[in-house]
C-alpha cells in the first residue's frame, strides 16, 4: 500500500486545507472481519456530506474511527490538512468534533440542560454553576430554530426534542464538524423535515456536516455530495448533483435493486384474529400505550401496522402476545377467545411472533442454533419423552433440517453458538422457527430489521409465501418502503390508536406519512 | 495444542487450579509474615490434612471426618450452582442450611422421630426458607441477594430460640442425638468400616453423590433443565416463548433450598456435630459453598472435587495448626481467597481465547505472505 | 429511653454512613455487597489504633487517628472490588461476597496472630480491646453521644452537596445511569466507577468503627459486623438511592436495632417477655417486609452491575 508522508504538504500561510477532515486509506479490523478496508472520505468546509451504505457496510466503523472509539491498524486522519491523532472523544471534540450518535447518549433521569453540559461543565471549585449555561442553551436553541425546554427531564420529552439535545450538545461546544448518525429512523416525517432545515441552518452558519444514512431520498435532498461504502469496501464518492437515486442505489448494493415485492393477488379466506377495544398500557409513562384498538386479520392477507416508532406498536404487540397483560379489550384467534391466554397455548393455538427484538426476546444467546431452533416446541413428544428427558438426536436433525431449507449459515452448524452467529443469520433462524411451526397467525414485527437488501428480499418472500398460503400474517413495520410494498392492507397507528385504514395500491407515502404524524385521521370500522 | 487450549473444560480446569495455586501462595505469605520459622510445616500441615498422620489407621479415620464434612458442602455447592444457572445467586444456602439443622434436630430431640423423617423435614424447612425468597423475587421484585440476607440472620435467631430447651443447662450445645434417639441417626451399612470404624460415615456419602449426579442430569438431559437455564440466560426469550419465568423462579430456589436443607441434615443427623445455640454468626457452610459452586466451575461433578479441597484445607487448617502460633481460620482466609480470584476465571478465559486467536492469526498472514511472496517470485 | 435515642442515633448513623457508602458506588455502577467486609476491614484497622493509644494522648488526635486509619482501611480494601469488577469485569455479586468472607477471616487472622504474638501463644481470642481510650471519643462523658455523629451529619449534607450540586456527582451519576454517553461527552468512566468505589471504601470503613465503639469497649472479630453492612444495603434500597430518603430508612431500623440493645430497660417490654433473639430478628424482618413493599417501583441506577464495556454501543 502506497501511503502519503505523513506531515503532507504544508499549508501556505493563512491559506486553508480545502477540507476540513479528510480519513485517509483507514483500515479497521475486527477478530474476522475487516470492517473498514482502505476507506478514504474528505469532507469539505460548509458542506453536508452524505456517507451512504446498508447495515454492515462499515459507516459506524468508519465513523467510530473519527469520533476516536476505536483506533484504526492503517491510515491517517488530517484535520484542515495536517495529521491528528484521535485517541478518544476527548481529541474529537478538541479538534471540534461532534456526534450526534443513532442511540441517543442521553442520561434519562437528567435535565436537558444536564446532559448538554455534561463533560464541559461550567464550574467554580467544582461546584455547579447552572445559570450561564442555561442563558448560552436558551441562546443557542433560538439562534438555530432548536426548541427545547432546558429543565425538562429527558424521560419525560419527545424524541424530537431529544434529538435536538444531542445537536444542542455539539453546538454549545463550539463544534464545526457535526456528525449525524442515522438521525432521521425515530423521526415522524415532519420532524424528519424539520431536521432537514435544521441542518441546512447549520451549513449555511459555516458548519461541515456528515450525514450518514441508507435513505436515498434524504441524500438526495439534503446532501451536496456522497460516499458510499458496500461490505467495508470504499466504492466511490459523487456529486448529488450530478447523480440520481438509482446511481447511488446501485452504488450501494452492487446491482440493480427491484425495490418491489412481486405479488399476486390475495385470497382473502376467513377471519383469523380479532381485536376489540384493546389497551395496553405503558411502562414508561401513566398514560395508556394503545388505545382502543380493533382490528382484524384474514386468511390470506396480509395486514400491517404502520407508525413511527413509539407510537405503541410495541405495546400493541406484547397485549396481542401475552407478553404484557391488557387494561381491557378482547381477543379472538381463529373463533377462540384467547384474551387471558398464556403465552405457550397461544403459540400451540397457532400464533407465531418473530420479535422486534432479537436478542432480548427472540434468542437465547448463548444456547447453540439447535437448542434456539426447538425454543417453542421443546416440550414436544417428539423432542421430550415421557420422562422429561430430551430426545438430543431429534433436536439435532430437526435442527440440520431447518438450517438447510432456510439456508442458515454459522460456523459450526447446529452446535453454534447463536451469539456467535450474524444478525441476518440470526433472524433467518427465528423466521425459520416461527414459519415451520405452521401458524394459522404471524405476527412479524419489523422483520427485517438490521438486515441486507438480499436478506431483506428473503423474509419479504417468506411472508408472502405465508399469506399465499392461506395464512394470517400481521406485519409491524417502521420502513416506508416495506409498509407500501408488503401488504394488502396498512393500518396506522399514532399515539396508541389506529387513525387510519389505507390500501397500499391507491395511496402514496405523503398521504401515509400525513396519518403516521396524526395530522389526518379517519375513524376504522372494523367488519 | 491451540486445539487443547480451546476446550472448554480443561480451561475450567486450568483456571480452578490458578485460582488454588494463588490462594495458597496468598495463605502462605501470611503464614510467613506472623512466624516465618514454622511457615513451611504450617502450609505443609494445612495443604496434607489427614495425610499427616502417622498410622493409615488414623489417617483414614481422619480422611472419613473430611468427607463427612465435605458432603454437606458438596450439597451447598450445589444448592449455589443450581440458582445461579437460573440466574439467581443463592447466598441464602447458609440460612438454608441453618433451617435444615433446626427442623431435623428438633424432629430428632424434641418429636423422637426416625431418621428419614428427620431428614425429610430439613429438606423441607431449606425449600420453603428458600421459596420465600423466590416468591419475593418473583412477585415483588426483591433482589434475592437481600432477601436471603436478612432470612440467614432470622433464621439463625429462630433456631438458637427453637433449639435452646434441647441443650443441658449450662451447655451451649445441643444434646447429642445418640443419647437421646439413636433411630435419628443415619445408617452407615457398613461404610465406618471402610474408614477404620468411623461411626460418622454414613449413607450421606452415597446420598450426595447421588444427588450431586442427579442434578448433572436434570440440567444437562431434561426438558426442565433446559427450560430453567434458558431462563437464567435471557429471562425475556423465556417468557416470549412461554417459560413460566415467576415458576421457574420458585421452583428453582425451592430445589436449591431443599439441597441445602438436605445438606444439614445428612450432617447434623451423622450425629458428627450438634448445634450451638449460642452462635451469633451464620455457620460458614452455606457460603463455602459458594467457593465449592464457583471452584467448580459451576459444574455439578466439578463441585464434587472443589468441595473435597475446601473442606479438605479447612480441616487442614484445624487439625495441623499451632494454635499457638497461628490461627487456624488461615484456611478460610484461603477459600475467600479462591472465591476472590474465581471472579477473574471469565477474564482468564476470554484472554487466553484472545491469544489463542491471535497467534493463529498472526500464523495465517505468515502463510499468506510466504505464499505471496512465493507467487511474486514466480513472476 | 434515654438510652434507646442514644443507641437509636449511633446506629442511624452507622447505617446512614454505609447506606450513602452504597449509594455512590451504585450510582457510579457498581453494586457494593461486600460493605459487610469493608466494615469489618474499618472497624479492624481503628480498633487496632484504639488499642495501642496511649492514655495521654489528647482526645482530638485519638479520634482522627481512629477516623483516618479506619477510612484508609476501607478505601484500600474496597479497591479489591475496584480492580475485580472495574479493571477485571468480575461478576460484582460473587467478588462482594468473596470480600465479606475475606474481610472475616483476614480481621479473625490479623487479630488472632497480634494476641498470640502479645502474650506468647497463650491467648488466641479473636477479641481487640479498647476500653482504655475509648472514652475519648465521647463527646458527653456516660453517654453514647460521640464525634461520630457529628462525623456522620457533615457527611451526610456533603454527600448530599458532592451528589447533586458538583461536576463530579453528575458525572458519576452518568456512570451509573448510562456509562456510553457519559464515555462520549469524553468521562472516564473507569475512573469515576473507581472513585464511587473509593468512597464506598471510606464511607463503610468509617461506619464500622462506629458500629463497633457502640456502648462496646471490646470486640470479636469472628463474627464480623453482625449483617450491618447488609443492613445498610437494605437502607440504601428502601432509601432510594438518595441521601435524604436514606437519613430516614436509616432512622426506622436503627430504631429497631435499638430496641434489641435497650430493651431490657423499658418495663412494658420486659413483661411481654419476648425472648431477646426476636429482638434481634427485628431489623432483619422489619427490612425484609419495607423491601417486599417497596422493591416493585425501585429506581436504582440503570448501568449498576453491568461492568463497562468500551466496545457496546
Amino acid at each position: 500500500m502506497e501511503t502519503k508522508p505523513a506531515a503532507s504538504v504544508p499549508v501556505p500561510n493563512g491559506a486553508q486545507s480545502e477540507y476540513t477532515i479528510e480519513m485517509l486509506n483507514i483500515t479497521k479490523r475486527f477478530p474476522g472481519i475487516i470492517a473498514n478496508d482502505n476507506i478514504t472520505l474528505q469532507l469539505r468546509k460548509g458542506e453536508i456530506h452524505a456517507l451512504l451504505g446498508e447495515n454492515g457496510a462499515g459507516k459506524s466503523t468508519l465513523m467510530s474511527v473519527l469520533f476516536g472509539l476505536y483506533q484504526p491498524e492503517e491510515g491517517i486522519i488530517k484535520k484542515d490538512g495536517k495529521v491528528v491523532k484521535i485517541d478518544n472523544p476527548n481529541d474529537a471534540n478538541d479538534l471540534g468534533i461532534g456526534m450526534v450518535h443513532q442511540h441517543f447518549k442521553l442520561v434519562e433521569v437528567f435535565s436537558v440542560l444536564d446532559n448538554i453540559i455534561m463533560g464541559v461543565e461550567p464550574n467554580k471549585f467544582g461546584f455547579l454553576q447552572k445559570a450561564e449555561a442555561k442563558k448560552k442553551v436558551i441562546e443557542l436553541s433560538e439562534r438555530y430554530g432548536l426548541q427545547v425546554d432546558p429543565d425538562a427531564k429527558i424521560e419525560d420529552i419527545t424524541v424530537g426534542m431529544q434529538q435536538r439535545t444531542e445537536i444542542l450538545k455539539m453546538l454549545y461546544r463550539d463544534n464545526e464538524i457535526l456528525i449525524f448518525d442515522e438521525p432521521t429512523a425515530v423521526l415522524t416525517p415532519q420532524e424528519i423535515a424539520e431536521l432537514m432545515q435544521i441542518m441546512k441552518n447549520l451549513k449555511a452558519e459555516g458548519k461541515s456536516i456528515l450525514f450518514i444514512s441508507h435513505k436515498l431520498d434524504e441524500i438526495m435532498e439534503v446532501a451536496d455530495r456522497c460516499t458510499v461504502l458496500r461490505k467495508g469496501k470504499y466504492i466511490g464518492t459523487v456529486n448529488i448533483a450530478e447523480t440520481t437515486k438509482e446511481e447511488l442505489s446501485r452504488m450501494m448494493v452492487g446491482r440493480n435493486v427491484n425495490f418491489h415485492v412481486e405479488k399476486g393477488e390475495p385470497h382473502i379466506g376467513e377471519e383469523i384474529l380479532r381485536i376489540e377495544n384493546m389497551t395496553v398500557a405503558s411502562k414508561v409513562h401513566k398514560n395508556n400505550a394503545v388505545k382502543n384498538v380493533s382490528l382484524n386479520v384474514h386468511a390470506g392477507e396480509i395486514v400491517c401496522i404502520a407508525g413511527i416508532d413509539g407510537n405503541g406498536q410495541s405495546e400493541f404487540v406484547y397485549g396481542l402476545t401475552g407478553l404484557e397483560p391488557l387494561v381491557s379489550g378482547k381477543i379472538t384467534m381463529c373463533g377462540k377467545d384467547i384474551t387471558k391466554m398464556p403465552i405457550r397455548k397461544r403459540n400451540i393455538g397457532g400464533m407465531s411472533h418473530i420479535p422486534e427484538d432479537r436478542h432480548k426476546h427472540g434468542l437465547v444467546l448463548d444456547y447453540s442454533l439447535e437448542y434456539n431452533l426447538v425454543l417453542e416446541r421443546y416440550f414436544e413428544p417428539e423432542f421430550t419423552n415421557k420422562a422429561g428427558f430430551l430426545k438430543k438426536k431429534n433436536i439435532r436433525e430437526y435442527a440440520n433440517r431447518l438450517i438447510e431449507q432456510f439456508d442458515i449459515r454459522s460456523g459450526q452448524g447446529a452446535i453454534t453458538t447463536a451469539r456467535s452467529m450474524s444478525g441476518g443469520n440470526q433472524q433467518k433462524a427465528i423466521v425459520a422457527r416461527e414459519i415451520d411451526k405452521n401458524p394459522e397467525l404471524l405476527v412479524a414485527v419489523q422483520p427485517t430489521r438490521g438486515l441486507d437488501v438480499g436478506a431483506i428480499e428473503g423474509v419479504h418472500k417468506q411472508l408472502i409465501a405465508q399469506r399465499d398460503a392461506g395464512k394470517a400474517v400481521l406485519l409491524v413495520s417502521l420502513e416506508l418502503d416495506e409498509v407500501m410494498d408488503v401488504p394488502d392492507r396498512i393500518l396506522v397507528m399514532y399515539e396508541g390508536e389506529i387513525v387510519g385504514e389505507l390500501d397500499p395500491k391507491q395511496t402514496t407515502q405523503e398521504e401515509l406519512g400525513l396519518y403516521m404524524a396524526g395530522a389526518k385521521r379517519d375513524e376504522v370500522v372494523v367488519k | 495444542m491451540k486445539k487443547i487450549l480451546k476446550n472448554k473444560a480443561l480451561q475450567s480446569i486450568l483456571a480452578a487450579l490458578l485460582c488454588i495455586i494463588v490462594g495458597v501462595l496468598v495463605g502462605y505469605i501470611v503464614l510467613l509474615l506472623i512466624e516465618p520459622k514454622g511457615a513451611n510445616a504450617a502450609i505443609a500441615g494445612v495443604l496434607k490434612n489427614f495425610m499427616a498422620r502417622k498410622s493409615t489407621g488414623l489417617r483414614l479415620k481422619e480422611l472419613g471426618n473430611t468427607l463427612v464434612k465435605t458432603m454437606p458442602l458438596i450439597l451447598c455447592s450445589l444448592s449455589v450452582l443450581f440458582a445461579y444457572k437460573v440466574g439467581l445467586f443463592n447466598i441464602g444456602a447458609a440460612g438454608q442450611y441453618v433451617v435444615g439443622a433446626g427442623a431435623c434436630l428438633y424432629c430428632a430431640l424434641a418429636l423422637g422421630l426416625p431418621w428419614y423423617v428427620c431428614l425429610l423435614a430439613a429438606i423441607v424447612a431449606g425449600a420453603l426458607l428458600a421459596g420465600i425468597s423466590g416468591l419475593l423475587k418473583a412477585y415483588c421484585n426483591v433482589n434475592e441477594v437481600i432477601s436471603c440476607i436478612m432470612l440467614n440472620w432470622i433464621s439463625l435467631y429462630a433456631v438458637n430460640t427453637l433449639l435452646a430447651p434441647f441443650a443441658p443447662v449450662g451447655k451451649k450445645d445441643t444434646y447429642e442425638i445418640a443419647q437421646i434417639n439413636v433411630s435419628a441417626l443415619l445408617p452407615r451399612l457398613g461404610l465406618d468400616k471402610l474408614f477404620n470404624g468411623n461411626t460418622k460415615v454414613t449413607i450421606a456419602l452415597p446420598i450426595t453423590i447421588i444427588l450431586a449426579i442427579l442434578i448433572w442430569i436434570l440440567l444437562e438431559k431434561t426438558k426442565l433443565g433446559y427450560e430453567l437455564r434458558a431462563t437464567g440466560l435471557n429471562k425475556n426469550a423465556a417468557k416470549y416463548c412461554g417459560m413460566k419465568e415467576k415458576r421457574n423462579i420458585i421452583l428453582t430456589m425451592l430445589i436449591a433450598g431443599a439441597l441445602s436443607g438436605a445438606a444439614a441434615g445428612l450432617y447434623f443427623l451423622s450425629g458428627f456435630k450438634e448445634w450451638d445455640i449460642n452462635q451469633s454468626s451464620v455457620p460458614g457452610m452455606g457460603f463455602n459453598g459458594i467457593a465449592g459452586a464457583f471452584l467448580g466451575a459451576l459444574n455439578p461433578i466439578g463441585s464434587i472435587f472443589s468441595s473435597f479441597f475446601i473442606q479438605h484445607i479447612t480441616d487442614g487448617g484445624a487439625l495441623n495448626l499451632n494454635t499457638q502460633s497461628y490461627p487456624p481460620q488461615i484456611a478460610d482466609l484461603i477459600s475467600a481467597i479462591i472465591i476472590y480470584l474465581c471472579g477473574f476465571v471469565l477474564f482468564f478465559k476470554t484472554t487466553l481465547n484472545r491469544l489463542v486467536d491471535r497467534s493463529e492469526e498472526r500464523k495465517l498472514q505468515k502463510q499468506k505472505a510466504i505464499a505471496e511472496k512465493a507467487e511474486g517470485g514466480k513472476q | 429511653m434515654d438510652l434507646l435515642i442514644q443507641y437509636t442515633l449511633v446506629f442511624t448513623s452507622v447505617l446512614t454512613l454505609v447506606a450513602l457508602g452504597g449509594c455512590f458506588s451504585e450510582h457510579s455502577g457498581v453494586i457494593n455487597i461486600g460493605l459487610e467486609g469493608i466494615m469489618v476491614i474499618g472497624a479492624l484497622g481503628g480498633s487496632l489504633v484504639l488499642k495501642y493509644m496511649s492514655v495521654t494522648t489528647p482526645a482530638i488526635w485519638v479520634v482522627l487517628a481512629t477516623v483516618g486509619v479506619a477510612i484508609a482501611a476501607g478505601v484500600i480494601y474496597s479497591l479489591l472490588l475496584g480492580v475485580a469488577s472495574i479493571t477485571f469485569k468480575a461478576d460484582q455479586t460473587l467478588v462482594g461476597t468473596a470480600m465479606n468472607m475475606l474481610g472475616v477471616a483476614a480481621a479473625t487472622v490479623v487479630v488472632k496472630s497480634v494476641n498470640i504474638a502479645e502474650t506468647m501463644g497463650s491467648n488466641n481470642s479473636p477479641k481487640v480491646i479498647y476500653s482504655a481510650v475509648k472514652d475519648k471519643l465521647l463527646i458527653v462523658q456516660g453517654t453514647e453521644y460521640s464525634w461520630f455523629l457529628i462525623f456522620a451529619l457533615v457527611l451526610l449534607i456533603a454527600s448530599y452537596i458532592v451528589l447533586y450540586k458538583t461536576k463530579f456527582g453528575l458525572r458519576l451519576q452518568a456512570c451509573g445511569e448510562h456509562p456510553q454517553a457519559a464515555a462520549s461527552v469524553g468521562i472516564n468512566v473507569l475512573k469515576m466507577r473507581y472513585a464511587g468505589v473509593m468512597i464506598s471504601g471510606a464511607l463503610g470503613g468509617l461506619g464500622g468503627i462506629v458500629y463497633i465503639t457502640a456502648g462496646v469497649s471490646q470486640w470479636s472479630f469472628d463474627v464480623g459486623v453482625a449483617g450491618f453492612g447488609f443492613l445498610s444495603l437494605a437502607v440504601m434500597i428502601f432509601g432510594q438511592w438518595k441521601p435524604v430518603r436514606i437519613v430516614l430508612a436509616a432512622l426506622l431500623f436503627g430504631l429497631f436495632r435499638a430496641l434489641g440493645s435497650v430493651y431490657t430497660g423499658f418495663d412494658f417490654l420486659n413483661n411481654l417477655n419476648i425472648p431477646k433473639s426476636v429482638y434481634n430478628m427485628l431489623p432483619y424482618i422489619v427490612s425484609l417486609i419495607v423491601l417486599a413493599l417497596t422493591s416493585k417501583r425501585s429506581r436504582a441506577p440503570k448501568a449498576e452491575g453491568i461492568p463497562y464495556d468500551k466496545g457496546m454501543r
